[in-house]
């Protein structure tokens, strides 16, 4: 969660996109973000990671292998106690859900960003819109269900069973964005009153989600 | 559902391992069973008649497990588990059949599951439990005013009571008879008895449930006590305070004064010239520099531990326990006063002098309490306790300053940049979403 507990961040790596792997119990490891950024900073793009923890372990250990070089980094990256609390994601059936592409996303929080802090996404039988109103004017941007049958990835699809109008905050969204280059489709999951789901889908099933509490009441 | 669940390979050896370990195939692991196995120790020679039930607890009556076999009576579950410091995980298999055993019988089915990794490493032994302690809630008055004027009933009436908060009872007592005898027979070993016709009827006799309970504290205590339970219960209870000898000059004088005040001093001439403390260590000597520092005879004969007083704690230990793990709470206090001033029927231990000896190492305690408390004052500006608390939080403070200032510092550009962000009119998630349980 971040500080101000309005986003939170969930990544699931299944089994599956380890090759090995194993867990001999449950264990939460709690590592710093910034501890373990400056650590992957040392790897290079190629290498062999591996992520181990003892029983009760005070360390979590990294070994990049180089598969070229006949080179082996081992590095620990101190625990800490995470006293945040952990909040249980119940599996929720969303209004609305709408697949397009990444980039497309992206570009759409990027200019919006420039003239407000603020986006309502309403999402309507005929497509969905993504509106903002600041200081220099507004601005709206409409997409419709489109299917490209040469580059699927270019799909937009919008799957609907009741119209929903939200709105957020843009600077959030900014910086879901930076996951854009986990894949190429995006899904937004929104509903009435509750968070918006932004989900970056990878192989195996695992995914990055990142979830966004509403503005609601006093909007612009 | 994950793809690679459809797609795992048939021959795999671990294909079968429903628990929540898979070995070095990349493929995903089956999800870990609700229901783990557990392990179990039970008699040997056990009736196939024999049952695990449910029977409300003596204690307080909550619903426990119990083995309960025909022939070799109750048998209560003792969880022996690894310590959370280490954590430890148990390899379950079955026996491979012995070859012969292939050659006579039909092909056995194969056991589902060939091996399992249980991720807790908890271990149940059935140890055997005296039907005494099961017997005893019904035979307990339910309150105070019934216990005055108890009436005798009969074996099948107390019964009742029982199959009321045991229901499982029952069923097993009335299949098999020698659990029914077991019961009457312990139920008569604790009660007086009249004999109403062809009936015997019973009531619960404090004095004698008394005595059995001291014949098997007394038996708890024949055989020495494992070290761990000495450290823990023993030692401690017996330890008598140690004061601190070595001071500077300044403060000997006050030490002196204080120690000869509490102590009827009465020179003797071998502690005096003595710098060290005596073998009980619990008075402050320092005839270097100064002869005011005398302890007195009696003092110090109080303060060694007489030979007969460890059994006697032992023994007392043991009472303690069997008073907390197995008998109703509302027999407790009856039984306390039975046994500080126990009728000549039952012949019980006498605890005075225990008692006497702990009251006055409990008494040294707290002299040795105010005692250092006082030099702490002098020698230096604060409390003892006092000082130390406040160092605690003081240092505490510090701490978190210290970590708010390192977290700023190193706060990401990312970080940062939110925190600008106008939150207003955004619920926190928390009161989206519930707090997660704690997976174990």
């Amino acid at each position: 969660m971040d500080n101000s507990h309005v986003a939170l961040v969930s990544m699931l790596i299944r089994s599956g996109s380890f090759s090995p792997y194993r867990c001999d119990r449950n264990i939460a490891l709690g590592i710093n973000l910034s501890s373990l950024t400056k650590v992957l900073r040392a790897c290079q793009p190629d290498d062999v990671l591996t992520l181990k923890a003892e029983d009760a372990p005070d360390v979590v250990n990294l070994v990049f292998e180089s598969k070229t070089m006949d080179r082996i980094s081992e590095y620990d990256i101190k625990l800490m106690d995470i006293d945040q609390e952990h909040l249980g994601i119940p599996e929720t059936e969303y209004a609305a859900t709408i697949t397009m592409p990444t980039t497309e996303f992206q570009r759409i929080c990027r200019d919006l960003s420039a003239l407000s802090e603020s986006v309502s996404i309403e999402c309507a039988k005929d497509g969905v819109s993504f509106k903002c109103n600041g200081d220099i004017g507004s601005g709206s941007i409409q997409l419709r269900s489109h299917t490209d049958i040469d580059k699927p990835q270019n799909n937009v699809e919008i799957d609907l069973s009741e119209p929903v109008s939200l709105t957020f905050s843009l600077k959030y969204l900014v910086n879901f964005c930076k996951a854009s280059g986990l894949s190429e489709q995006v899904k937004l999951c929104l509903s009435n009153e509750v968070p918006l789901l932004v989900e970056y889908g990878m192989p195996e099933n695992s995914y990055l989600r990142f979830y966004l509490a509403p503005k609601i009441g006093d909007e612009e | 559902m994950p793809r690679t669940r459809s797609t795992k390979p048939a021959n795999s050896p671990t294909e079968d391992d429903t628990s929540n370990i898979d070995t070095s195939t990349p493929k995903a692991l089956s999800p870990s069973v609700s229901t783990p196995p557990k392990v179990f120790v039970l008699p040997k020679n056990t009736s196939p008649d024999a049952r695990i039930a449910t029977l409300s607890h003596p204690v307080n009556s909550t619903p426990s497990r119990y083995l309960i076999d025909p022939d070799l009576g109750f048998h209560e579950f003792t969880r022996i588990t690894a310590p959370k410091s280490t954590p430890r995980s148990w390899l379950l298999v079955s026996d491979p059949p012995s070859p012969d055993s292939l050659d006579t019988t039909t092909p056995s089915p194969e056991p589902l599951n060939p091996a399992f990794i249980t991720q807790n490493p908890d271990l149940f032994i059935a140890t055997p439990l005296d039907a005494l302690f099961l017997v005893l809630p019904a035979l307990a008055p339910k309150s105070s005013r019934q216990a005055e004027k108890q009436l005798f009933l009969s074996f099948d009436d107390h019964l009742d009571t029982l199959y009321a908060s045991s229901p499982h009872l029952r069923t097993l007592v009335s299949r098999h008879e020698p659990l029914k005898t077991r019961l009457e027979r312990r139920m008569a070993a604790c009660s007086d008895t009249v004999s109403a016709g062809p009936e015997t009827m019973y009531r619960l006799s404090l004095p004698k449930l008394l005595s059995l309970l001291v014949k098997k504290a007394e038996r708890m205590c024949s055989s020495p006590f494992p070290s761990s339970l000495e450290t823990r219960f023993i030692k401690p209870a017996l330890e008598v305070p140690v004061l601190s000898i070595k001071r500077e000059e300044s403060s000997v004088s006050i030490v002196a004064e204080t120690s000869s005040t509490q102590v009827s001093s009465s020179e003797t001439t071998t502690t005096a010239t003595q710098s060290t403390v005596t073998e009980s260590q619990t008075t402050t000597m320092d005839s270097q520099s100064t002869t005011l520092t005398t302890p007195d005879d009696d003092n110090l004969q109080s303060l060694s531990t007489p030979p007969t007083i460890p059994p006697l704690l032992r023994l007392q230990t043991c009472l303690n326990y069997l008073l907390s793990s197995y008998i109703p709470t509302s027999l407790h206090t009856p039984l306390r006063s039975l046994l500080s001033s126990p009728p000549p029927s039952v012949s019980v231990p006498n605890f005075e002098p225990l008692t006497t000896h702990l009251a006055a190492i409990a008494k040294l305690k707290s002299e040795a309490l105010i005692l250092r408390s006082i030099s702490d004052n002098i020698s230096r500006k604060r409390g003892f306790e006092d000082d130390e608390e406040k160092i605690a939080e003081r240092e505490e403070k510090k701490r978190k300053r210290e970590e708010e200032e390192k977290k700023k510092k190193t706060e990401t550009r990312g970080v940062k940049q939110l925190r600008k962000v106008d939150t207003s009119g955004m619920k926190k998630l928390s009161s989206f979403f519930t707090r997660a349980a704690k997976k174990a």
